[in-house]
């Protein structure tokens, strides 16, 4: 056996990941790999996927391929956390080692946000953005898969850390001097900063993309103003992507510079501060919060107008107040770290700027309420999830002013007060959000919808799940118990409100299971969509067929007020979505690439190589990236052409042609 | 070729319009701009090394000349006002800018730790 | 899209523009230069608050040399009024005169990467590397990355000359040219900045 050997095998398979639920890990990850190896070797579909997946820069099926990796990265996620509150069920269970517990409680926090929430929000924007402002694609399709690729490749990079290597371990947040070289030689925290360096480019490029899209494309007629809310949530979450990952991408940068090769931006000696690290990434931190939670806004006020029949109350101060929180957001990072001491007057501006944001947040949640004050409600599985959402995101936002404030907070940090707050408002409001978006726009992405019965258990599950597993982290942060815990003795009054909160995980977890099958059912069985109105929906995409053709829409529809569908329905001109056939002229739509592919490969390839150390690798990953560049940058054939009668075609088979 | 839609024609937003540069003759305005950007570093370096004022004065007067600088070549140079439709980059460069000096003091005051009880 | 010359009722219009999705392109490149203004923006925030953090060098007023640093300004700032001058000329459709004067920017730029290259290079033999203090970490970090971005530039430019020479000025080469010199111009601003603050501002004290 060469010399090599042994020391490949330490290094990639140190004893930390050859515990019992790695090894687990590595039987599903393997006997996964293998069905869906043979299943698409004996269907020949290898080339399919690649032509029609792969090297795809249609955003229908972008979001699509993001809309997989969430709910795959909701299972790993939703794992993790019944992990920890299995270990927690109950004092002194050891049912994983203290070591784990830190890796768990990271990967859970990082997972959730950035492999999670982020592309589950790209899958929305990828699906609806384009239909509802009447635009054939995205601004830079191409980049659009870029931006998909390196998300998919940093995934697979923070993943892969678990059964090779060693998994990060030092909270989501990745805070010196916990992640400092001397203190944490592994290779966990490289994984954690590459991986998250190479998705945040993807997700500046997804930023920029929308914001131009939203800008430059919007259908004729479609002012800023008549646009629908989602569409302004998405601008205004976009712009904040703008502004606030090169925070991160700094913060992310410079930590790898200081392990890979030894700077001293946040050691604790050489003069290095660990709280400049901890300010960069609230830079970032706060407004990632709105970030995420913006789109959940946009889509329950797409939601409440359709299942009420009535327009949004009060549409204009909708769109101040979105504006208000994307401006406003960028002032109150602080809140976060409090209790490092800046000084009371640093802790009292940004107290109040935080107190602040919850009068624009106010203002739409009275909106909402009056949109469905005398309208005429159904109360279909999306808008459970809002109905849902108001009582929940109030609590957390009302927890979120008591946490502003300065002397409660300095009580409350880090404790399960703070846990249940920002679980509140995340789950509470960007994943009721994005369910109830899912469950709306379903239907559009995929043709058929999901069954309102079994969803209506999902919801339910997972709406009392929540409560019962976060009302009682309220109480347990009021009596002491401190984040990120590993395990508590018997006797400090913690074990029955801990227990109630394990089984309401479960509950969840139940409710995730019921959300999968749903999804697996109604593949088969669930209720076609032919009209592609199945909602009587008020925007743009629900003029065009379940699934939109290639080019969305054979003639760019004209728009001369807000509610365009919905405008043109109540006036009887449904038919003006319908083409005479010497309408149609031949269009030029984006081409397939691999390049996206490949240069996020290059991507992976690269911080695999900075993981280990192993230049040669990094190099390698390197080229790769120069050549995909090189590659993007002479091609010149970047479109094709689609003659008219393919669209004519295509029209006449989904019975939009007039005679 | 695919025009995507038609130019904004409803949007009017007056700080956002478009405006296209159209020198036919010798563009003398980037001459000058050129030699305005000569004068504007000269100036600093002469009155750093001369020290001039006080530090602090110093630090303002230099700081005033860099951000004159960046007008400067925003205005002269970089076809600001360039665009089919609003020139939304405007937009972005202002709010941006406006984040980016929030940043850079904001982080400073934080990070002095005038604090009673750090 | 057709590569050729825009038609009449297009020809108001600077090439790069004339087609509507070129010139989506170019309000895309303005949106990618505000992430960049917000990248730059956190290294100076770094390096303000690491400002007075050493670790045994001098102190910047002797640390940093100002003539160095001047000569780095004046060939920015005649390579930003070459890259526009080129832009200019593109205009025109003088492709050799376009050709000249974009060449003369690399050249510029090249002898801006040269000397700041000699000058870390010069620091670290003196010993002084970005591990001895946070300080220095934040200057070599914050100089480094515009110096990274220049030569960056100077290899997209010279992929441009390659494309324009295969290719002649369509909307699509003059597409990149404009963004190219967009770039070009937003880098001279970042060292503008870097200029007054870290190198005159060192020499304050």
């Amino acid at each position: 056996m060469p010399a090599f050997v042994p020391y490949l095998l330490h290094t990639l398979f140190p004893p930390t990941v050859l515990r019992p639920t790695e090894i687990g890990a590595d039987v599903l990850i393997v006997a996964t790999g293998v069905i869906i190896v043979t299943v698409l070797t004996r269907q020949k579909k290898w080339g399919w996927l690649w032509r029609e997946w792969l090297t795809t820069v249609d955003h229908k099926r972008i979001a699509v391929m993001y809309l997989i990796a969430a709910i795959a990265m909701l299972f790993r996620g939703g794992v993790d956390a019944l992990m920890m509150r299995t270990n927690l069920a109950l004092p002194s269970v050891h049912f994983i080692s203290a070591e784990e517990y830190n890796e768990v409680f990271t990967t859970h926090g990082t997972i959730m946000i950035f492999f999670m929430a982020m592309p589950l929000i790209f899958a929305l924007f990828n699906a609806v953005i384009p239909l509802m402002i009447g635009a054939r694609d995205v601004a830079f399709p191409r980049l659009n898969a870029v931006s998909f690729w390196l998300f998919a490749f940093g995934a697979l990079l923070f993943n892969i850390s678990f059964v090779v290597g060693g998994s990060p371990n030092a909270g989501w947040t990745a805070y010196p001097p916990l992640t400092e070289l001397a203190f944490n030689p592994g290779p966990g925290e490289n994984y954690y900063f590459l991986a998250l360096f190479i998705s945040g480019i993807g997700t500046t490029i997804t930023g920029i993309n929308f914001l131009v899209t939203i800008l430059r494309m919007r259908a004729p007629g479609m002012t800023l103003m008549r646009m629908p809310l989602f569409a302004w949530t998405t601008l205004c979450t976009s712009a904040l992507i703008l502004f606030a990952f090169p925070p991160l991408t700094v913060a992310l940068g410079t930590s790898l510079l200081d392990r890979l090769f030894h700077a001293s931006f946040y050691t604790l000696g050489h003069g290095g501060m660990p709280m400049m690290y901890v300010n960069l990434f609230w830079l970032f931190g706060h407004p990632e919060v709105y970030i995420v939670v913006l789109p959940a806004f946009g889509i329950f006020s797409e939601v409440v107008p359709t299942f009420s029949r009535k327009p949004l109350f009060g549409y204009t101060a909708m769109v101040v107040s979105v504006v208000a929180i994307m401006v406003l957001s960028y002032g109150t990072w602080v809140h976060h770290f409090f209790t490092m001491g800046a000084g009371p007057s640093v802790n009292v501006f940004f107290g109040l700027s935080t107190m602040l944001i919850a009068i624009p947040t106010g203002v739409k949640i009275f909106n909402w309420i009056f949109t469905m004050w005398g309208g005429r409600i159904r109360l279909t599985v999306p808008m459970l999830y809002q109905l849902a959402f108001i009582p929940t995101f109030v609590v957390g936002g009302a927890t979120g002013v008591l946490l502003a404030t300065v002397p409660v907070d300095y009580q409350l940090h880090n404790t399960y007060f703070l846990v249940a707050h920002f679980h509140n408002t995340l789950i509470g409001g960007t994943v009721f959000g994005l369910l109830s978006g899912l469950y709306y726009w379903w239907p559009k992405m995929f043709g058929y919808k999901l069954d309102e019965r079994q969803g209506k258990w999902a919801f339910w599950l997972f709406f009392l799940g929540f409560w019962v597993t976060f009302g009682p982290q309220y109480l347990l942060g009021l009596e002491g118990m401190t984040r990120r815990l590993w395990t508590y003795p018997l006797g400090l009054g913690w074990h029955a409100l801990n227990l109630i909160s394990t089984i309401g995980a479960y509950g969840m977890g139940a409710g995730f299971v019921v959300l999968v099958y749903n999804v697996v059912w109604s593949m088969q069985h669930g209720e076609r969509d032919l009209t592609g109105d199945p909602w009587d929906g008020r925007t743009l995409e629900w003029s065009l067929p379940s699934p939109a053709p290639e080019y969305n829409f054979a003639r760019i529809p004209v728009v001369t007020e807000r509610d365009a569908w919905w405008a043109m329905k109540a006036r009887g001109e449904t038919t003006a979505v319908r083409v005479r056939p010497d309408e149609i002229s031949a269009l030029e739509l984006p081409r397939n690439s691999a390049m996206p592919f490949f240069l996020g490969l290059g991507f992976f390839v690269l911080g695999f190589g900075l993981t280990f150390r192993w230049w040669w690798i990094a190099g390698l990953g390197l080229a790769g990236i120069l050549g995909a560049m090189l590659w993007a940058g002479f091609d010149y054939e970047d479109r094709k052409h689609v003659h008219a009668e393919e669209i004519r075609r295509i029209e006449a088979a989904l019975g939009r042609l007039e005679a | 070729m695919s025009v995507h839609r038609a130019p904004d024609a409803e949007e009017h937003l007056p700080y956002l319009e478009a405006h296209f540069e159209s020198e036919t003759r010798f563009p003398w305005i980037k001459v000058v701009g050129y030699a305005g950007s000569l004068v504007l570093t000269l100036v600093a370096f002469w009155a750093v090394s001369a020290h001039w004022m006080s530090p602090t004065a110093l630090l303002a007067f230099i700081l005033g000349l860099a951000v004159a600088q960046a007008a400067l070549q925003l205005g002269v140079f970089m076809h600001l006002r360039e665009s089919r439709g609003p020139s939304w980059q405007i937009a972005g460069l202002g709010l941006g800018l406006f984040i980016a000096v929030g940043l850079v003091g904001m982080s400073i005051w934080i990070m002095l730790f005038k604090s009673g009880v750090s | 899209m057709s590569q050729a010359w825009p038609e009449m009722e297009e020809q108001t219009l600077p090439a790069e523009f004339a087609h509507e999705e070129e010139s989506i392109k170019i309000t895309g490149f303005w949106m990618f230069l505000v992430t960049d203004v917000l990248i730059f923006a956190s290294l100076f925030s770094l390096y303000a608050v690491y400002a007075g953090r050493m670790g045994g060098e001098p102190n910047p007023a002797t640390f940093f040399h100002l003539g160095p640093a001047l000569a780095e300004t004046l060939l920015l700032l005649t390579s930003s009024f070459t890259v526009g001058l080129a832009i200019w000329f593109m205009r025109r459709r003088q492709v050799g005169a376009m050709t000249a004067w974009l060449v003369a920017t690399l050249v510029l730029g090249a002898t801006f990467v040269a000397i700041e290259a000699r000058e870390f290079l010069g620091d670290i033999q003196s010993g002084y590397t970005w591990h001895q203090s946070a300080f220095l970490s934040a200057f070599f970090t914050l100089v480094g990355t515009h110096g990274a971005h220049v030569t960056f530039g100077i290899l997209m430019a010279l992929t441009l000359l390659i494309q324009v020479a295969r290719r002649g000025l369509t909307p699509v080469t003059a597409r990149k040219l404009y963004t190219f010199s967009l770039y070009w111009h937003f880098l001279d601003v970042v060292w503008i900045f870097i200029y007054s603050v870290v190198y005159l501002g060192g020499r304050l004290g």
